[in-house]
């Protein structure tokens, strides 16, 4: 493994990786929350409608206003629910969703101006915690959010939020394959499991991973939308035949978790995709003389993030036979045949 | 007793192909309609003459054209209704009645229920031929209740006929109109009934008869109900509402005892008061004629009635003191049977100044002639009778019906009348040419009763000493006349006592005189008569005379010596071909007569149930406990027709009534109508259910209202009757106890459309003498009044009006209704 | 008639149009062949394509379908049945409404209401006219029925209200006096038809 670009910097203090932490948690919850609010907007647009337009000026505070809204609505728990597990299952989802940030490089390293009063002179780094597994963890993180729906489906009682549950099984689990063996043969490409020797290879070898791992990078991108309950295939609680499947009994903050949880996976997943396959960050591409490497990830992952928005406007979601016969009979075969692909290219 | 039973003699005609049957001398229209066969017809009125005016009702008879209306049937006769020729003519006067016919039936009173429009419909008149330039003609207030918008009029003339042909009054006409005349060229162009149709309907308008702008009539409003568009309506009612949204309930005129059939017309008041209000009084014309007080005095509800605990439980407590239950003739029969059920299981006293006298005449009459009740009704003197005789009744204020009946014979039975009162009344010689008046002094009924007996009793019947006593009156003087008649001196002289003019015959000095003999009758002097010319007279009302019958009014009930004209009345029933008919006096007088056991005097503790009391029960709405007017409950009446009618509550009532006091004190039925079969059956009543008495009429007229009360007729002796008391004769200022027409009772007087005032009535002349104000004095007491002149009176006897039962005017009068009073100014 | 029957009842004319959806493939191969080529062939894009246009000329090219009610109102169809107005004659500013009652009669839910008099110039006026919308179904035959176009379905539909009874007066559904001018003839509802003029008989007239 070679020499990082964290190698270079300031050391990492534990101070720094907390704040790095809370700066994490505040800005994804608050991501999470633009979030809807861009997807409402691009639906709209999409629909030809204006989408949320009165809180704030094109609407914008209506993140605040639907903040407000999930904090003070009343907080229901049914009566046969287990109760325990109906109110930690919301918090796994949102918490596997941060965790696996933490491994990911998210807004440049920073170091707090001296002139502020006790913190300053602080370093705070790109990654909370470069860990040299990085995407293992994401990964493993990813799928650990699992349980999120899969206990909340399962303690509610109700029987959308089991069929909900069920699904949630069976989807997360088929699609952890095909996205681990199509981010196989980047990693193998690469030989690690760091983001940031990701970023580097890239970087080093002047070609985009999409390039070099077309099939890899589709079927991670299919992969990524089924991981994150996106249309087409939301099937976890799609409305029209679940209701609202595991989240069906969920009201207030405990369903905005879920909804937090769900958009900080997609960023996740946007991120990854940003990295891994489109070149990451580069520090050193400038423009004008200004390093724009942070610049141009964030549009990459915008980019995704998009995506994920625009696939929703226009396609419909698709069966759960369908689903489950993508992924055992056509995305896994292809993704083992590229490993087969690749690992012979490597070894050549 | 002699009822001339005349069998209806039926002939069969063949209308449109097939046969019916018809009573002989009816005419065409009506033969029709009683075997329900439509035929277009306007102008014509049922019990009314034709009058020919619309001369749409166009039939072919015999293959001949002829108005249905006024062609009679005969035996075999064949009818078509509609031929191509008539139909021209029909549609031809339709399109001319709607010629300039303004176009505001959105507006109209008649809210679509016009004859106009229904015919303009029926005959298809799509398309306009005929044109003439409009008058213009003003609206006009005739009277305080008559609207009469001349540009709907129709000229159908069937205001102006009811006016005349059956109230008597006939106080509006046909005049010009200055409308421009008609074109030449229609005279041939048109059909011909159309045209002579519209030449007359172009040239009239309807006005008062009497030359003025006021019709100055009874304000009796049935020519606003006849009329067969929109331009007769009663003045309150213009655009108030339309026929569509008033609910119509069926029930008896409460006031006078005619006891006529009457639909109250309610709606909610307004947008903010949604209690129902009674907004008109409508009626079947076709077959019931009413008076002022039963059209317009309607609005006469307690509103302001509540459930109030302590003023029922002060009745009660009331009751349970009271020795006497003082009331009126305004009562259902339901509740006269409580009064009674109270006196019978309580001991109370039952004192009822309106109904004694009448009820002790009844039970006098009953005694002396074996008949509960009269022999006949007004409506059969309609139907039959052809001569008349009224005593004892101011037939104007008393009775309508019976007044209509006497006109309605002098002109549709060409009939002939006798009219005994001492008050004189200028409107009855107008009802037609054979009636002859007697103003005689008062107290001399019997005398009228005796010369009945001498004009018409079967001398045979009689008993001597009657036939003796009436001989007695007859002197055969010599006197001496002039030889040459056609020389005789006929000049109009001012009859001093009845201010009326009368013919006189003078005798002419120079002529060569002659002695003859001629017989008198001292009975006609005595009434007032010219017993010299009486005679001719009377010959010539008898001819061709068939059907007789009596109308008794109130003033025999209160006659010093009723039993013995009771007794006269049952002579007179007896021995000649007469059938009789008594007035209840107001209201439901007949039932509470027959129900209840009244007494003669009060004592002690007295309920008053609208009337004066220590305790007031009171449908007026001032008592101290409030009861439920007579168009707020259920219950049923008697008239004059012998009939108990059912009644309907029209407005809501939000108190107690009578029957909830006798829950308490003795027990009662659930409702006031469960008391309806419980009605004595040994007084004539049938026992039958409220809810399952009949409210109707056939369309030949025949009455299915409630049901006729059963009579008792049992043979008896002639009663002995006593000669008349010459001396019982009044002398000096008079006051006649008598309302002005419409006014019956405080209810009338509550209503908004009554305008009659209470006050002193007298003719033109007295009134002068009495000035603005008077006191009138009677023995035990006083009353100040307004002098009111009545145009139609004469004479000096002054009316004294009773319908206020705080003023106490019956208690003035005691047991008779003329007294000698003292005429003081005020 | 038995289930069956009922089943297998024949509803209408059977004149529909089967549009050619072509065969569903039944073997796994065709099926993947299918896929293949649809992926291929780029259908999913198709549809990428049609929404981005959407939303570029939503964008951009002010195609954007959004109303901003109630800061903004669509034209409403002169057939639309809303809040009744009573309209006053253009040249006196007389009422037109001559109390007829036709529409008080007619209403399907009997909620309308008036009062009527005979005024001082002998003609009938509505003294007061009321209608509950609560109850009011907006069905428009007293627009239909009005002899003189007095009422008539406005533009006005916002009806909301706090409770079930609403009520209009005559003075709310009115024209105001000053605002005559801004009063709209109205050819939905009840609207005298184009061809009136063809269905009246001539009648001869003698002024
Ligand atoms: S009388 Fe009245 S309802 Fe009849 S046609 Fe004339 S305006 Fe119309
Ligand atoms: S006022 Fe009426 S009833 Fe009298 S003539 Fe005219 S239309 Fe006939
Ligand atoms: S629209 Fe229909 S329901 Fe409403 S007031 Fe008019 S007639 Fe009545
Ligand atoms: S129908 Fe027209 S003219 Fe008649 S009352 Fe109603 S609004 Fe007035
Ligand atoms: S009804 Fe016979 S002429 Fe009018």
């Amino acid at each position: 493994m070679g020499e990082t670009v964290v190698d270079l910097l300031p050391e990492v203090t534990w101070v720094g990786v907390l704040i790095k932490a809370v700066l994490i948690l505040a800005i994804i919850s608050a991501l999470a929350g633009f979030g809807t609010f861009i997807e409402r907007k691009v639906l709209a647009f999409m629909q030809r409608r204006l989408g949320p337009m009165h809180v704030g000026p094109y609407g914008l505070l209506q993140i605040a206003a639907d903040g407000i809204k999930l904090f003070t609505k009343e907080d229901i728990i049914p009566q046969n629910a287990n109760k325990f597990i109906f109110k930690i299952a919301p918090v796994i989802t949102a918490a596997t969703a941060f965790i696996a940030l933490s491994a990911v490089p998210v807004f440049p390293d920073f170091t707090i101006p001296e002139f502020i009063p006790v913190l300053g002179g602080v370093f705070v780094p790109s990654i909370a915690s470069d860990l040299n597994i990085g995407i293992l963890f994401v990964l493993g993180m990813m799928a650990a959010g699992l349980y999120g729906p899969l206990l909340a489906g399962m303690s509610q009682a109700n029987k959308w939020g089991i069929i909900g549950a069920a699904r949630t099984a069976v989807q997360f689990l088929s699609y952890e394959v095909v996205t681990g063996l199509s981010i196989l043969a980047p990693i193998m490409l690469v030989g690690s499991l760091s983001f940031v020797d990701f970023n580097n290879y890239q970087h080093d070898e002047g070609v985009w991973m999409m390039f070099y791992q077309p099939v890899a990078f589709v079927l991670f991108l299919i992969a990524g939308f089924a991981e994150t309950n996106r249309t087409p295939f939301d099937l976890l609680e799609h409305e029209a035949e679940v209701v609202s499947g595991y989240a069906t009994e969920y009201s207030g903050m405990r369903w905005g978790m879920f909804f937090i949880g769900e958009y900080a996976n997609m960023i996740t997943i946007s991120v990854i995709a940003s990295i891994v396959f489109m070149g990451g960050y580069n520090p050193e591409t400038m423009l004008f003389g200004f390093s724009i490497g942070w610049l141009l990830i964030m549009l990459k992952i915008a980019f995704f993030f998009f995506l994920m928005l625009w696939v929703r406007a226009s396609w419909p979601h698709i069966r759960p036979d369908q689903l489950m016969w993508l992924c055992w009979k056509v995305l896994m075969p292809l993704a083992l045949i590229n490993i087969l692909i690749t690992a012979l290219v490597v070894m050549v | 007793m002699s009822e001339v039973k005349t069998v209806e003699n039926m002939v069969s005609i063949t209308i449109d192909g097939t046969e019916y049957k018809a009573k002989e001398g009816e005419y065409i229209l009506n033969a029709a309609r009683a075997n329900d066969i439509f035929v277009p017809a306007i102008c014509y009125l049922t019990r009314c003459s034709p009058t020919l005016a619309c001369r749409i009702c166009l039939v072919e008879a015999d293959g001949k054209q002829v108005y249905s209306c006024n062609t009679k049937v005969k035996e075999g006769m064949e009818v078509t209704i509609d031929t191509p020729n008539i139909l021209e003519e029909r549609r031809a006067i339709m399109e001319v009645y709607d010629v300039n016919h303004p176009l505001q039936c959105g507006v109209c009173d008649k809210s679509g229920e016009c004859e106009l429009q229904n015919y303009t419909l029926e005959l298809g008149v799509d398309s306009q031929s005929y044109m003439i330039p409009d008058t213009k003609r003003e609206v006009a207030n005739w009277s305080s209740v008559l609207h009469y918008d001349p540009g709907l009029c129709i000229v159908c003339e069937r205001c102006t006929t009811v006016c005349k042909d059956m109230i008597g009054d006939a106080a509006i006409t046909t005049t010009k109109r200055g409308g421009a005349d008609l074109d030449k060229a229609y005279k041939e162009t048109m059909p011909k009934d159309a045209y002579s149709m519209w030449n007359k309907l172009q040239k009239s308008v309807i006005a008062p008869s009497n030359g003025t702008d006021e019709t100055n009539c009874s304000d009796c409003g049935e020519c606003v109900a006849v009329c067969p568009v929109g331009a007769l309506v009663s003045r309150d009612f213009v655009y108030q509402s339309n026929a569509w949204d008033l609910k119509r309930v069926p029930a008896v005129a409460a006031h006078s005892s005619d006891g006529a059939q009457i639909y109250y017309e309610v709606k909610p008041t307004s947008i903010e008061d949604r209690t129902e209000k009674i907004f008109r009084i409508t009626n079947e014309w076709s077959y019931v004629s009413l008076d002022g007080s039963a059209r317009f005095a309607y609005d006469f509800q307690n509103t302001t009635a509540t459930k109030d605990k302590a003023a029922f439980d002060a009745a009660i407590e009331a009751f349970k003191k009271a020795e006497t239950v003082r009331f009126n003739a305004m009562i259902t029969n339901e509740e006269a049977a409580m009064l009674q059920t109270l006196k019978e299981k309580m001991g109370l006293k039952l004192y009822n100044l309106e109904v004694r006298a009448f009820q002790k005449f009844l039970n006098h009459y009953e005694a002396a002639s074996g008949n509960a009740l009269w022999s006949t009704d007004t409506d059969a003197i309609m139907k039959k009778s052809d001569f008349v005789i009224s005593i004892g009744a101011a037939l104007r204020n008393d009775s309508p019906a019976m007044k209509y009946a006497f006109n309605n014979v002098q002109k549709m039975n060409k009939g002939a009348g006798l009219y005994f009162h001492p008050v004189g009344d200028t409107l009855i010689p107008t009802f037609g040419k054979n009636v002859e008046i007697f103003n005689h002094k008062v107290g001399l009924e019997e005398a009228a009763l005796y010369l009945v007996l001498d004009l018409f009793a079967d001398k045979e019947k009689l008993p001597s000493e009657v036939k003796d006593y009436i001989e007695s009156f007859k002197t055969t003087e010599t006197k001496t006349i002039k030889e040459k008649v056609e020389k005789t001196v006929k000049e109009m002289v001012l009859n001093e006592e009845t201010g009326e003019e009368e013919e006189v015959s003078k005798k002419v000095k120079e002529m060569v005189e002659k002695e003859i003999t001629v017989s008198t009758n001292g009975l006609i002097d005595l009434l007032g008569g010219d017993a010299s010319k009486f005679d001719d007279v009377f010959a010539k009302m008898m001819k061709k005379k068939e059907n007789f019958s009596m109308m008794l009014g109130e003033d025999l009930y209160y006659h010093d010596k009723a039993e013995n004209i009771a007794k006269l009345v049952a002579l007179v029933e007896a021995t000649c071909p007469i059938n009789v008919v008594m007035t209840p006096p107001k209201s439901n007088a007949l039932g509470v007569a027959l129900i209840c056991e009244l007494d003669d005097a009060p004592s002690g503790y007295t309920v008053g149930y609208n009337e004066n009391g220590d305790f007031k029960l009171s449908a007026l709405g001032t008592g101290d406990l409030d009861m439920p007017a007579m168009n707020q409950q259920e219950g049923t009446l008697c008239n004059i027709g012998k009939r108990l009618l059912p009644t309907n509550a029209a407005v809501e009532y939000n108190g107690y009534e009578l029957n909830d006091l006798m829950k308490v004190l003795v027990g009662a039925p659930e409702l006031t109508i469960d008391w309806t079969a419980t009605l004595p059956k040994e007084r004539g009543f049938k026992g039958i259910e409220f809810d399952a008495l009949t409210n109707s009429f056939d369309n030949d007229g025949t009455d299915n209202r409630g049901y006729v009360l059963e009579t008792s007729n049992v043979e008896t002796e002639l009663p002995e009757v006593e000669k008349c008391d010459e001396n019982a004769v009044l002398e000096g200022d008079i006051a006649y106890r008598c309302n002005p027409a419409r006014q019956f009772n405080d209810f009338t007087d509550k209503s908004h459309e009554i305008f009659e005032a209470f006050a002193l009535y007298a003719s033109v002349e007295k009134a002068e003498s009495l000035g603005d104000k008077v006191e009138v004095v009677f023995e035990n007491g006083s009353i100040t009044l307004d002098v009111v002149a009545d145009a139609k009176m004469t004479g000096d006897i002054v009316k004294v009006p009773d319908y206020r039962a705080a003023e106490g005017v019956y208690d003035l009068f005691g047991e008779s209704r003329y007294k000698t009073v003292t005429l003081r100014k005020a | 008639m038995s289930l069956e029957q009922f089943k297998n009842r024949n509803v209408g004319v059977q004149n529909y149009t089967t549009l050619d959806v072509g065969v569903s493939p039944t073997t796994n191969k065709a099926k993947f062949v299918q896929f293949i080529t649809r992926a291929v062939k780029g259908e999913l894009f198709v549809g990428l394509w049609v929404t981005g246009k959407a939303m570029f000329k939503a964008l951009f090219q002010g195609d954007m379908h959004t109303v901003k009610y109630p800061f903004e109102k669509m034209p409403i169809s002169p057939r639309y049945r809303a809040i009744h107005d009573m309209l006053r004659l253009l040249e006196s500013g007389s009422y037109r409404c001559i109390g007829c009652g036709l529409c008080e009669k007619i209403c399907i839910s009997n909620c309308i209401s008036m009062d009527t008099r005979y005024d001082e110039n002998q003609r009938k006026e509505v003294s007061e006219y009321t209608i509950n919308f609560g109850r009011c179904i907006f069905c428009g035959y007293c627009a239909e029925v009005c002899p003189e176009l007095a009422i008539v379905h406005g533009p006005r539909y916002e009806n909301a209200s706090e409770q079930r009874a609403g009520f209009s007066l005559f003075e709310d559904m009115l024209t105001p006096i000053d605002k005559l001018n801004l009063q709209q003839e109205y050819d939905g509802f009840g609207a005298i038809s184009p061809n009136a003029d063809e269905n009246i008989k001539q009648t001869p007239l003698a002024y």
